[in-house]
């Protein structure tokens, strides 16, 4: 029997009625719907706060990508309280701080500048799946993104 | 390291500098080898959120007392901050460019925002709240919104 393939797990900020988490959970659907489903997967952040065991484990066994829709990085204290590791950290300010014309509005329906960001943000996120992804021996994909955003963590070094 | 008054509304703590005078909508000024340097109060930058990023009109701009010396962009809201003082800027602080948090993370010291040459210092001070009158007014505010 083979070990199932891993995967990265993407886990976005969970701020309902913030501008930021809309745009922080559009990028995590752009990544694992439409660019990288066979190497990516969602998980959602309400059900590691209510310590689903199905989460834990896919965290306890996959690297994540978290992307906080503000400082208090929720995403990013919540896998490693659930024993994740976080691999990269992105902050949907620090690459709004890149594109500034992209300046994201609106909540249930963002505007054409939040759409647009959530897709830069993905296009950087891409680029850390890539690297990731090819570490383990996975897929390689034709004209992957350079990566650009985010905070690296080296495995062990992080504390919440 | 100024000297601060605080007060705690739920899990947040707000801190008064108390080397410095305020303007209602929360912009400080305090005077520093004849100029005066201004910025935001530690309630205004924690009310407002996550700062995007920091735009001070250019050195060499000319203000009456409440012209927009600056926008301030963040998580939230859009912020226009009137002047506290009538007078020319001078300087604008460098770090604003690459790191506007600095204003969420030092908004009493490296999150300054700009230093002006004010045109009659002892008038705009009298427009002034000292940071005792400024305490009692956020924290008033802020005992309301939490009603």
């Amino acid at each position: 029997m083979s070990e199932a393939r891993q995967k990265v797990v993407i886990v976005p900020c969970s701020g309902i009625g913030k501008t930021y988490g809309s745009v922080s959970r559009l990028a995590g659907y752009v990544v694992v719907e439409d660019m990288r489903p066979e190497d990516t997967q969602l998980a959602a952040l309400s059900l590691l706060v209510m310590g689903d065991e199905a989460s834990r484990d896919l965290l306890a066994r996959n690297p994540a990508i978290t992307i906080d829709g503000c400082k208090l990085a929720c995403a990013t204290k919540m896998v490693r309280e659930s024993g994740g590791m976080v691999t990269q950290d992105f902050a949907v300010l620090d690459v709004y701080r890149r594109y500034k014309q992209l300046k994201p509005q609106g909540i249930s329906e963002l505007n054409e500048g939040g759409e647009r960001l959530a897709h830069a943000l993905a296009e950087e996120i891409v680029g850390v799946v890539d690297h990731i992804i090819k570490g383990s021996g996975g897929t390689e994909h034709r004209g992957g993104t350079e990566h650009r955003g985010g905070r690296e963590h080296s495995q062990g070094g992080e504390n919440g | 390291m100024p000297d601060f008054i605080e007060f705690t509304v739920d899990k947040f703590t707000f801190q008064v500098a108390t080397d410095r005078l305020y303007t209602d909508a929360g912009v400080w000024a305090r005077l520093v080898g004849g100029r005066v340097q201004i910025g935001l109060s530690d309630f205004l930058q924690q009310r407002s959120g996550d700062v995007a990023f920091a735009e001070v009109k250019p050195a060499g701009t000319r203000l009456d007392y409440n012209d927009e010396v600056a926008v301030v962009e963040t998580i939230k809201v859009d912020i226009s901050l009137g002047s506290p003082v009538s007078g020319t800027i001078m300087e604008i602080n460098p770090t604003l460019e690459t790191a506007p948090d600095v204003i969420n993370q030092d908004p009493y010291g490296g999150g300054w925002l700009a230093l002006l040459n004010a045109t009659d210092w002892e008038i705009d001070r009298a427009r002034l709240l000292t940071p005792q009158a400024y305490f009692e007014k956020i924290k008033q505010l802020a005992e309301e919104e939490t009603r």
